[in-house]
């Protein structure tokens, strides 16, 4: 299920994991580390803080836009016997928090069990090499452990990505494993049989408040975890800011000359806040106008304007993006924004919003 | 400080008399900081000041013993002000752990001469501030936030509260104060930094450095001790060093005197943790007094038990389930923050957050409120709500008997008195429509807003839309307890008038988000002839109506709103302009809402009454919206019911005898065609009192039939086109569903073509 990083070499990913990406700074704040850490723990508290948050003066970079009692309240949680919930709208960077935090704690984030309607125990728990089973019967050699054997007995965080996705019996199979900490493995006979999870274990869950959302959970699940919600970024500048930075390098990856246009980009990180809805409730696109989804959008305008033009993104890129994004399959959502590009659009000053709202129709029906 | 008065050390040795006179001691503090309190009483007590001059109006010099008599805090000096161009009221608002406080109970009790030394609250260079009902201990706050928040950002915390808290108020048991005042002195000329001190600073500063002078001249080589927000600090430091201070004059400075023709006062009242709180009012002051006080009682760690005790308790009492496994929880997780803070104690912040984390199983819609500054708004987790209210406390002040009375108390006794209500017993019935009783009514208004007894009203309109004219009100004798609410309301306003607008100024401020809310505090301003607050709170309604997400109080507000713009005659706001916009935005945004909605089986009630509103407004002010005739039909079409749908109950008077008129909601009546269906003479739509009268049922909420008397009833053919109609049942917000056929036939109605024909 996971594939060992030192085989397939750094150069070759797409996107190495958190651990391989920031090997550098976990070595240093390891090396400069002396408060205490918890059992089985990589790092301490306060190095694993400074690893997320980012400490200028150590050199170390800031990782995750967001509270920082978010990620103190996280880190302590997984220090206690509580699992960590990570609950929040698509795209708010749950599943990196949950990745850093793992990379930080354990020093790797590869145990990770991606949830999905199809998810069954044999992915969570164990599942047998069948030819081995069938040659030699149930045997250490036959078992193959999935994530959560793997954390337990190496100590390790494991990452249980989309959770709420998974029906609700796979969800329980979690129950015992967290409050006793064990997985017994009946095929086995004796000690094998009874695998103790060893300091260093917890479980990192993430849910989407757009699937099934949390309420579905069972009650005894959810007393197991604590849960924390990541809001999306609040502060406009610290959004737009990300933005241009996640684009620009996306861009630079795409071959795309030259940067996106700051102007421009405030209109497009405007208009995703301004849907989003963050003040009023009710009216909220049924698609996720989240950071994420703005910094893909940004990046096909820019992939756009260049191929096509040779030029940087313009207003108009952004609204023949938007199409595709804010209205990927709701006709309100088409109507909301072609209302936002109509009514809102020239209210506002600058002339970036006036080359929007004149844009506007090249928003498709 | 309990202990502080019987643990007193023996005073210190004086200084060597070969040394220099010693300049002021200055002391900057935060206001309602517990450290400072406690670092105040400790200065005092080393230094034996000859004067103590604390940041306090001047003007209650002559009467700091009232403030001593033994109130129990927290109270505030209220101050008025009143002249032609302006009128200014300010709080300074004292607890048991505030500096300023502890400056003059300890001042006194090592026997030094304390002096308030800022100016008076009228001053315009305190009045001058932009919010209107100032708190004086709240300015530098705001001046801080930008220097605050780039040092957490450095220091990693999230705000200025919890930074202040990590930094003065739980520090190691054995900090020596000595350097917990170099380390405030340290950080208030960091936060200083860039912050511009404006006329009104400079001019305070000036005259509070002209006390500093004038009590090193009269302190000879006695210390003199200056306890002052930590914002005004460095300049008076600079200021009191100018050359020739020494020589300055003995007398103490002069206290402005308002200027002649001009009303103002200061006098005690007594104040509550809820008016202290930042969370609650909109004003920052510093927050969760509730909790300051257990810190300041009991200390750091009794102040954290205590909290989650509180918070427990009222979980608990809320019905909210809590486990002893969700305690352990809570407890394991802030003390494990407070230790990863670098904390020695738990420190609210920890507190809050470690109860955060383990109790709430919920995704949540907004951040927790104490990661920012503000008032909680609507939908906040209920467990956050309680915590919050935990963290505020519930103390309320009491004066000493022995206090003045503050003015509000004389000045409803003499209007009382004046429009001769002061001893009635028998009940007292008002004809809104007469100037000297619409008078009488807005005093009993204005007291039941205030909470006072005495009066109670049995009858009068419901609400804007509510044609009726007289107002009925009950005596009930209870001097004592009306003396003890005036007493307490005398904290809003010197005057009656100015109590009431503050009061439900401060209730505006707090309604948050709700709509619903808000309508029903328009309509009690309009009772209480508030002119000056129905704007504000017009504007404030205008700018929210545009951003409500559910169609039920919304369309409440918008039918009070129309109803008052339409009908509104005795309280003089009809076709106010602030309330078109209220009417215009409401309206816009129901129609923008009913777009939005869809696939719902049958019809959602209020839904369809706040079409229905939406509806009217766009017939009788069609020029306030921005929406069209066409859009709002797509609209009504959303919510699963068509415009014509919505069954109109009208009063027509023929010849001065009620007719009643069933018209589709889509559709106007002819008046004319109702004449000649009639054979009657003349034919005009009936005012509002005589539909009350026909019906029993004030306009908006007449239903088809089950009227308070019989009358002819016609119907227009155009209903029976539809399947179902939706007619009112009575009130303006509810209305039910019925066959026309069925509808005719209840109501006996005759069938006529009474409708506008088109083209």
């Amino acid at each position: 299920m996971t594939a060992t990083l030192e085989e397939t070499g750094e150069e070759a990913l797409q996107r190495p994991p958190a651990e391989v990406r920031h090997a550098d700074e976990l070595a240093a704040l390891r090396a400069a580390d002396d408060d205490p850490r918890p059992p089985g723990w990589q790092l301490s508290l306060r190095a694993a803080r400074r690893f997320i948050v980012g400490d200028e003066r150590a050199g170390v970079s800031r990782k995750f836009v967001g509270n920082v009692s978010l990620v103190e309240r996280a880190l302590v949680t997984l220090a206690t016997n509580r699992g960590l919930m990570l609950v929040g709208e698509p795209g708010t960077a749950k599943s990196l928090l949950s990745e850093l935090i793992a990379a930080a704690v354990s020093g790797s984030s590869a145990l990770t069990v991606q949830g999905g309607a199809a998810t069954t125990e044999d992915q969570i728990k164990y599942s047998w090499n069948y030819a081995l089973l069938v040659s030699e019967g149930p045997s250490a050699r036959s078992l193959v452990p999935a994530p959560m054997l793997r954390g337990m007995a190496e100590g390790r965080i494991v990452r249980f990505e989309e959770i709420t996705r998974c029906p609700l019996e796979v969800q329980d199979c979690l129950l015992s494993l967290l409050s006793d900490r064990v997985i017994t493995i009946p095929e086995l006979d004796g000690s094998q049989g009874l695998v103790f999870a060893r300091q260093g274990f917890n479980v990192i869950a993430t849910a989407n408040t757009r699937d099934r959302g949390v309420n579905e959970m069972s009650a005894a699940l959810k007393r197991r975890f604590n849960f924390e919600t990541v809001l999306p970024i609040a502060d406009f500048d610290t959004e737009l800011g990300l933005v241009e930075a996640e684009a620009a390098a996306l861009l630079r990856q795409s071959g795309v000359e030259p940067p996106p246009r700051r102007d421009v980009l405030e209109v497009l990180v405007g208009t995703f806040r301004e849907l989003r809805g963050t003040a009023a409730q009710g009216e909220r696109m049924s698609t996720v106008m989240s950071t994420a989804e703005a910094v893909s959008v940004a990046h096909a305008v820019g992939v756009r304007a260049w191929f096509l033009r040779g030029e940087p993104g313009s207003a108009a890129d952004v609204v023949a993006c938007l199409a595709g994004t804010a209205a990927k399959d709701s006709p309100e959502d088409l109507a909301r924004l072609r209302r936002f590009l109509a009514q809102e659009a020239p209210r506002r000053s600058g002339p970036q919003w006036q080359a929007l709202h004149e844009a506007r129709h090249l928003l498709a029906d | 400080m309990p202990a502080a008065a019987s643990q007193r050390p023996a005073a210190p040795a004086r200084p060597a008399p070969q040394d220099p006179p010693p300049p002021a001691v200055f002391l900057g503090v935060r206001h309602h900081s517990p450290a400072c309190a406690r670092l105040v009483a400790h200065v005092i007590r080393t230094l034996r000041p000859a004067f103590v001059l604390v940041e306090g109006p001047a003007d209650m010099n002559d009467r700091l013993d009232e403030l001593l008599l033994g109130h129990q805090l927290p109270v505030a000096v209220f101050s008025h002000y009143r002249d032609e161009q302006r009128v200014a009221t300010s709080w300074t608002p004292l607890c048991d752990y505030s500096p300023e406080w502890i400056a003059l109970r300890e001042g006194r009790a090592s026997g030094a001469e304390v002096r308030f030394v800022d100016l008076p609250a009228w001053h315009p260079a305190l009045a001058d501030r932009t919010d209107r009902c100032a708190n004086r201990y709240a300015d530098a706050e705001a001046r801080y936030a930008e220097a605050t928040r780039r040092l957490c950002e450095r220091l990693g915390v999230d705000s200025a509260d919890a930074l202040w808290d990590g930094l003065f108020e739980v520090t190691e048991p054995d900090t020596d104060p000595e350097e917990l005042r170099a380390r405030l002195d340290a950080y208030f000329d960091l936060v200083r930094g860039d912050a511009e001190a404006d006329a009104g600073d400079r001019a305070r500063e000036a005259y509070m450095a002209s006390w500093v002078r004038a009590a090193l001249a009269r302190a000879g080589d006695r210390p003199v001790l200056v306890v002052t927000g930590g914002f005004h600090q460095p300049a008076l430091r600079a200021l009191s060093a100018q050359p020739g201070a020494a020589a300055a004059p003995a007398d103490w400075p002069a206290v402005p005197e308002p200027p002649s023709g001009a009303l103002g006062g200061s006098f005690l009242v007594p104040y509550s943790f809820r008016q202290l709180d930042a969370f609650a009012g909109y004003q920052s002051g510093m927050p969760s007094p509730g909790y300051y006080q257990r810190l300041w009682e009991t200390g750091p760690t009794a102040a954290g038990q205590g909290l989650l005790r509180a918070v427990t308790e009222r979980l608990r009492a809320r019905g909210i389930p809590l486990s002893t496994a969700d305690l352990i929880a809570a407890r394991s997780l802030s003390e494990g923050l407070a230790r990863l803070r670098g904390h020695p104690y738990e420190t609210r912040v920890d507190v809050l957050d470690g109860l955060a984390g383990a109790l709430i199983s919920d995704d949540l819609d907004r951040p927790l409120p104490w990661t920012t500054r503000g008032v909680l708004g609507a939908g906040t987790h209920p467990v956050v709500v309680e915590m919050v209210a935990a963290c505020t406390g519930e103390a309320v002040g009491r004066l000493h008997p022995d206090t003045p009375l503050p003015p509000l108390v004389h000045d409803v006794a003499a209007h009382l008195a004046r429009l001769g209500l002061a001893d009635a017993t028998a009940p007292v019935t008002l004809d809104l429509t007469k100037d000297g009783d619409l008078a009488r009514s807005r005093t009993l208004h204005r007291l039941r807003v205030l909470g006072v007894p005495g009066f109670t009203r049995v009858s009068g309109p419901a609400d804007g839309a509510d044609p009726v004219f007289t107002e009925v009100w009950e005596p009930r004798p209870a001097a004592a307890a009306r003396e003890a609410a005036l007493i307490e309301a005398g904290a809003y306003g010197a005057r009656l008038d100015e109590a009431a607008a503050a009061l439900l100024g401060e209730r505006v401020r707090a309604a948050g988000p709700e709509v619903g809310t808000l309508a029903g505090l328009l309509f009690d301003t309009v009772l209480c002839g508030a002119g000056p607050l129905c704007s504000e709170l017009l504007e404030t309604l205008a700018a929210r109506v545009g951003r409500v997400g559910d169609l039920g109080p919304l369309g409440e507000a918008l039918a009070a709103a129309l109803g008052l713009w339409r009908h509104d005659r005795v309280f003089g706001v009809a076709r106010d302009r602030l309330l078109g916009a209220v009417v215009g935005g409401a309206a816009d945004r129901v129609f923008w809402l009913a777009e939005g909605l869809h696939g719902a089986p049958g019809a959602d009630l209020a839904a369809l009454r706040a079409l229905a509103s939406a509806r009217d407004a766009l017939r009788h002010a069609p020029d306030l919206l921005s929406t069209t005739p066409e859009t709002a039909a797509e609209a009504a079409a959303a919510i699963g019911c068509e415009l014509s749908q919505i069954c109109k109950s009208l009063i027509f008077a023929a010849d001065g005898v009620p007719v009643l008129v069933l018209m589709d909601g889509a559709s106007r009546v002819d008046v004319e065609r109702v004449r000649a269906e009639l054979g009657a003479g003349k034919v005009t739509r009936a005012d509002a009192a005589v539909v009350r009268e026909t019906t029993g049922y004030a306009i908006g909420g007449v239903p088809p039939f089950g009227h308070r008397t019989r009358t002819r009833v016609l119907a227009d053919r155009s209903l029976l086109a539809h399947d179902v109609v939706w007619a009112a049942a009575g009130t303006p917000y509810t209305v039910f569903p019925v066959e026309p056929k069925e509808l005719v036939a209840h109501a006996g109605a005759t069938l006529v073509d009474v409708r506008e024909q088109h083209g």
